[in-house]
């Protein structure tokens, strides 16, 4: 190869970062302007989840915990979106939201921006749903919670005494609620409501987790600690279940051509490389 | 400072409190309340309330951590890293302001994060997706048996992960199924047992005080293990 | 596994057992080598998580390791860069190479404002600055143990970009596939834990180790007995598992 210029399958299997993302970005950048309306299948674990909410008994309560971080917002936040407007279309669910991150508060408040629960469902505050706030701890902190959350936290999350509320009437411990829900990006948080609640209390359990811990996720629902794990790439899924489309729907467009762009560049790069090889000229 | 002091007494802590946490989570110890409830549970609600405390008191200790490493580099005027410094202070300062006179809560405080923190943490992570592009392109080659295998596996998995392509071509989610809950499964079971085990085997040794590194700085003497 | 460990120690005191070879540890010397003949740092990190969170096994794991490079940094006289996240892992990361410059007899070398970096408690600002240090200072060598997340990818590919060669470890496992695509040495899991009782030789923390791995025959042996006590219809097995 030397004192000859690069050839066509040197430049294949060297191709520039900056060429590699550039393509990508307009990839993401077109579907989001111009949605190509993509068809949206339902998978198994998108209606495991549905239904385990549609089974819940009337007057079930429901723990959510609002375990993700500000980066993960754009993945996890519509899918959470998209699940409240199921338990508040039904109306005889009480959701009782907590975080075990620190960003939690800010991110449930922007949800409910996005839900209008009180205009859309007639929702009201302290009565169907409500906020307890961001408790410090991580896994120690659902131990706690789970044993008695009334020493855990005595305040929602604006500070308010939770004896005003009548949703808090009787919620005690673990044993009080019928569901439990956790998004987070960090997956121990997940593995620590199973190990804290689910192990301890046998509370069922329903995690959504970005799409690269699903895997990790998969033994404890193969074993059937988790009813359901759900990635929020599958938030278009359960948006067209509940049928309110929104921003998960737009993004499957997007995850669609790009997975399919990362394919090519897989394939572009190795027949580079085969190609190299034939030719005696690999590095 | 004595051995009992930097030594015996924190892992003794370390051990008993680690022991009443683990007799309340596996066995129910008598005598028992009426609750049904062991003795060691009321004691270790209270230890894990303390954990709260102290991981709430972290949090504070680490603003006072970066005020005292900024305060330096600016005082210090510190090539190419003081006006940073003095930003990152400007901006804590902004924040603690107006989460303490206006509310965490508030509008002027969810409007500060939405504009700043929270879009600058959502691009970084966004960035992640560009550079996963990147080192699959580089590294699904084929190369050897094992990094062909690693290749066809990672292939079928993006494509079935495709929303759109599961309904032309259901034959992917098939095998993807089958790759996800088959073999990442018990991959993944394999690796969670011996992480759990190893992290078993370390908190054995934390508790009997053969693994020192959390207590900071020990002579050897002071650890006890075997003489260099 | 109690018993296990417990024994698995004392047995170590009459009979040290052997290792099977740690490549990614091996290679240490190696890379702060490589880092000396090319007269840039070795930059070194554990990662997010705290010592009162359910990772922070790992964090010690990767604070082992941390004693050991900076030593090997110290009798190279290489500069060795570690970056903090938590704050409270600071005075004891700082005790660590202190100490490890102290026993290589260069306590004057080793300076804790520039060396031990408290970057930021959250995680992208965190990942943000690692990334400034890698472009600013273009370490030779990268070395990252302990509990990571979403940054993984970000510090691979950066410094993988700089051309520095790398090793990590982690038991979190959403991030060791990233690992394994872009550095050069992976620990897996439970190696990380090891690493501390690799790199030290000494008896009583290699003989935990042995333990560590009685519990794995005796958690693969119940793996098969389970399997074969369901299919034949059986769940002894499973209910003993659940009590």
């Amino acid at each position: 190869m030397s004192g000859q210029g690069k050839s066509i399958w040197d430049t294949l299997g060297d191709i520039p970062r900056e060429v590699l993302y550039g393509v990508l970005l307009v990839v993401f950048v077109i579907p989001m302007i111009y949605p190509l309306g993509l068809p949206v299948p339902i998978s198994a674990n998108v209606l495991k989840w549905y239904k385990a909410v549609e089974d819940l008994p009337p007057g079930a309560v429901v723990m959510i915990d609002f375990g993700y971080s500000g980066g993960g917002e754009p993945e996890l936040g519509p899918m959470a979106v998209a699940v409240y407007h199921h338990m508040l279309r039904r109306g005889d669910i009480k959701v009782i939201c907590m975080s075990t991150s620190i960003e939690g508060p800010q991110l449930w408040d922007k949800a409910m921006a996005e839900l209008r629960p009180e205009q859309r469902y007639g929702a009201v505050y302290g009565v169907d749903y409500i906020n307890i706030g961001y408790i410090a701890g991580g896994e120690t902190a659902m131990a706690a919670v789970g044993k008695d959350l009334r020493a855990t936290t005595s305040t929602d999350y604006k500070g308010t005494p939770l004896d005003q509320y009548s949703i808090m009437d009787g919620i005690v411990d673990a044993h009080s609620f019928d569901l439990l829900i956790c998004y987070t990006t960090g997956g121990d948080q997940s593995e620590g409501w199973v190990r804290q609640w689910y192990t301890v209390y046998g509370t069922p359990y329903m995690c959504s987790v970005l799409a690269m811990m699903v895997p990790t996720m998969l033994p404890y629902m193969n074993a059937g600690q988790i009813i359901s794990v759900t990635s929020g790439a599958q938030a278009g899924e359960m948006e067209g279940l509940v049928h309110v489309p929104a921003r998960g729907i737009k993004s499957a467009d997007v995850i669609t051509l790009t997975h399919m762009l990362c394919v090519v560049y897989v394939v572009i790069g190795n027949v580079a490389y085969i190609a190299k090889k034939f030719q005696g000229g690999s590095k | 400072m004595s051995t009992t002091l930097k030594k015996t007494i924190p892992v003794a802590i370390v051990f008993v409190v680690a022991m009443l946490v683990m007799m309340d989570y596996f066995i129910v110890t008598p005598p028992v309340n009426e609750a049904g409830k062991s003795w060691t549970s009321g004691v270790v609600k209270d230890l894990q309330n303390w954990g709260i405390i102290l991981t709430a008191f972290s949090l504070g200790f680490g603003a006072v951590n970066l005020f005292y490493f900024h305060s330096k580099h600016i005082s210090r005027r510190t090539p190419k890293q003081w006006m940073f410094s003095l930003w990152l202070l400007l901006v804590i300062v902004t924040f603690t302001a107006v989460g303490v006179f206006m509310g965490p809560t508030s509008t002027s405080y969810n409007w500060i994060y939405n504009a700043s923190y929270f879009a600058l943490s959502a691009t970084v992570y966004s960035s992640l997706g560009f550079y996963m592009t990147s080192g699959l392109y580089r590294a699904l080659r084929i190369k050897n048996i094992e990094s062909t295998i690693f290749m066809v596996v990672g292939v079928i998995v993006l494509l079935k992960n495709a929303p759109a392509l599961a309904v032309y071509f259901p034959t992917l989610s098939a095998w993807g199924s089958f790759i996800e809950n088959v073999l990442t499964t018990s991959a993944q079971r394999g690796i969670m047992i011996g992480g759990a085990l190893g992290a078993i085997s370390l908190g054995v040794r934390t508790m009997t005080g053969i693994e020192t590194g959390f207590l900071g700085k020990l002579t050897e003497e002071e650890k006890g293990g075997s003489e260099p | 596994m109690w018993i296990f460990i417990l024994g698995g120690m004392e047995m170590a005191k009459t009979h040290k057992p052997q290792f099977r070879k740690l490549t990614g540890l091996d290679a240490l010397p190696e890379m702060v080598g490589r880092a000396a003949e090319m007269n840039r740092p070795v930059h070194f990190t554990t990662g997010l998580g705290s010592l009162t969170d359910s990772v922070a096994p790992q964090l010690v794991a990767g604070l082992a390791v941390l004693a050991h490079v900076s030593e090997l940094c110290a009798n190279y006289g290489v500069k060795i860069i570690y970056s903090v996240y938590q704050a409270q892992v600071m005075p004891i990361a700082t005790e660590l190479m202190k100490a490890a410059y102290v026993k290589a007899g260069k306590p004057e070398e080793f300076h804790a404002d520039e060396q031990v970096r408290y970057l930021s408690g959250e995680q992208f600002a965190y990942a943000s600055a690692v990334q400034g240090i890698a472009e600013r200072e273009r370490p030779a060598a990268n070395i990252m143990i302990g509990p990571f997340y979403a940054e993984s990818m970000l510090f691979s590919e950066t410094f993988q970009r700089i051309g520095s060669i790398q090793l990590a470890g982690t038991a979190r496992g959403y991030q060791i596939p990233f690992f394994a695509v872009v550095c050069d040495y992976l620990l897996i899991a439970e190696e990380i834990y090891a690493a501390g009782a690799y790199l030290s030789g000494d008896p009583v923390q290699v003989g935990t180790t042995r333990g560590q791995d009685y519990g794995k025959i005796v958690a693969l042996i119940l793996m098969i007995l389970g399997v074969l006590a369901t299919a034949a219809g059986s769940s002894a097995i499973t209910s003993l598992m659940g009590m």
